[in-house]
């Protein structure tokens, strides 16, 4: 008895915290998309510029760790059983991806474009080395451009 | 054409829905399975019962026998009290199997039947008898169970994993005695319907035998006297508990059978 109240009492914590912490990432995610979304973010390596007008080429990089809520890895363990998509993990997969894109962006500060732009995710945390997703690491690198004004 | 960069009306990288409502879904779909596979254990019990041969229930005994007489037994008590067993079940109590009666030196006042047709009788109960009469009541009672194959049910559905990693992989494997680890024979339940029809065959034993059914009632008397004590001693109650219709039951049986009472035949020293 003692152990299903402990694992419901982290169930609604989980669920309640993990809920209210993705709203306000989301929102704050949103703004700041709105804030840089003059600076051109590309994948290729290679764009036709004459190399006399840029001023400088640096590497930037940016990077999060975000935590798996304990409603969402029991989804996901639920989901596990049954086979699907794990919906729970989508939206923290989102989040690193889209934070480590706008941390990178900032790091380019007064660039012009960023160029030849990776994304690599990877699990950190003590569950990771067991098969089991602790939290999630998205780092998202490339080349900013700064032109001469 | 000129680029004009502008954000994403939609998301599509993460599907739109409810993570409570699919939370509920799957735990509800989990524990539907879940109970299905008991429900459907129960009823594979009732089923597994009639076809348990006393051969395979004697090799699943080997693993259940450890745990309770896990403390002293008495030899010289059980080799007396051997012979009157073998006269009941060689006139009047018909089993398939040899049973035989293991006296387990311990304050509980209290028997058990055990798969394989072993009798477990506690000294605390021993103490309590004063006539053959009430020990072969007793007996009687044990063994009604085993007619009846309760002391299988009573075993629940762990009997289903029991049996069938003894029938695959014999009477020492570790299937069974994983399973009968989780088995508390010192508790087991018996139905009231069990309990009465275990007494029934018991009067019929006892009246096959002595041509009467003094001490039946005596005996229950007796335990009702005894309050119980801290130690939780008087468990013959909660492994049979005594309920008062079952007494009314039993003099209604006599009377039903005409039964009629006569003289104690004193327990041999």
């Amino acid at each position: 008895m003692g152990d299903l109240t402990v694992f419901l009492v982290l169930l609604v914590l989980g669920y309640a915290a993990g809920t209210w912490a993705e709203k306000c990432h989301y929102r704050s995610i949103m703004e700041r998309e709105e804030q840089f979304l003059h600076l051109p973010v590309i994948t290729i390596k290679k764009v036709e510029l004459d190399d006399s007008k840029v001023e400088r080429a640096v590497l930037v990089v940016g990077s999060v760790v975000i935590s798996v809520d304990y409603f969402k890895r029991m989804l996901a363990g639920l989901c596990n059983i049954f086979g699907g998509t794990i919906k729970s993990y989508e939206t923290l997969l989102d989040r690193a991806r889209r934070e480590a894109l706008l941390r990178m962006k900032e790091k380019a500060h007064g660039a012009s474009m960023i160029l030849n732009v990776r994304i690599e995710t990877s699990t950190i945390g003590k569950r990771a080395f067991r098969g089991k997703l602790g939290s999630i690491e998205a780092i998202a690198y490339g080349t900013a451009i700064k032109m001469k004004s | 054409m000129k680029f004009i960069p502008r954000q994403p009306t939609s998301n599509v990288n993460v599907t739109k829905t409810s993570a409570m409502w699919e939370f509920l879904v799957l735990a509800g779909g989990l524990l539907a399975i879940i109970l299905v596979f008991y429900l459907t254990l129960g009823f594979a019990v009732e089923m597994l019962i009639p076809h348990l041969s006393p051969g395979i229930e004697q090799a699943m005994a080997v693993n259940l026998l450890p745990q309770i007489v896990d403390g002293e037994t008495d030899e010289t008590k059980s080799r007396k009290l051997q012979p009157l067993l073998d006269h009941l079940q060689e006139h009047c109590a018909k089993l398939p199997y040899h049973c035989i009666i293991k006296v387990s030196v311990s304050p509980q006042v209290n028997a058990i039947a055990l798969p394989g047709g072993t009798i477990i009788v506690f000294t605390g109960l021993l103490d309590k008898l004063t006539s053959e009469n009430e020990l072969a009541f007793v007996l009687g009672h044990e063994m009604g169970h085993f007619v009846h194959r309760d002391h299988l049910r009573a075993l629940g559905r762990g009997l289903v994993f029991m049996a069938i990693s003894t029938i695959l992989l014999g009477p020492h494997n570790q299937v069974t005695s994983m399973v009968s680890r989780f088995v508390n024979l010192t508790e087991l339940n018996f139905s009231r319907r069990q309990e009465t029809a275990a007494d029934h065959f018991s009067l019929d034993v006892l009246h096959c035998t002595y041509g009467h059914v003094e001490g039946a009632l005596t005996f229950f008397e007796k335990l009702t006297a005894v309050k119980p004590s801290h130690d939780n001693t008087v468990s013959f109650f909660s492994s049979h508990p005594l309920y008062p219709k079952r007494v009314h039951d039993l003099k209604a049986y006599c009377r039903k059978h005409g039964f009629t009472s006569g003289n104690l035949t004193p327990l041999a020293e």
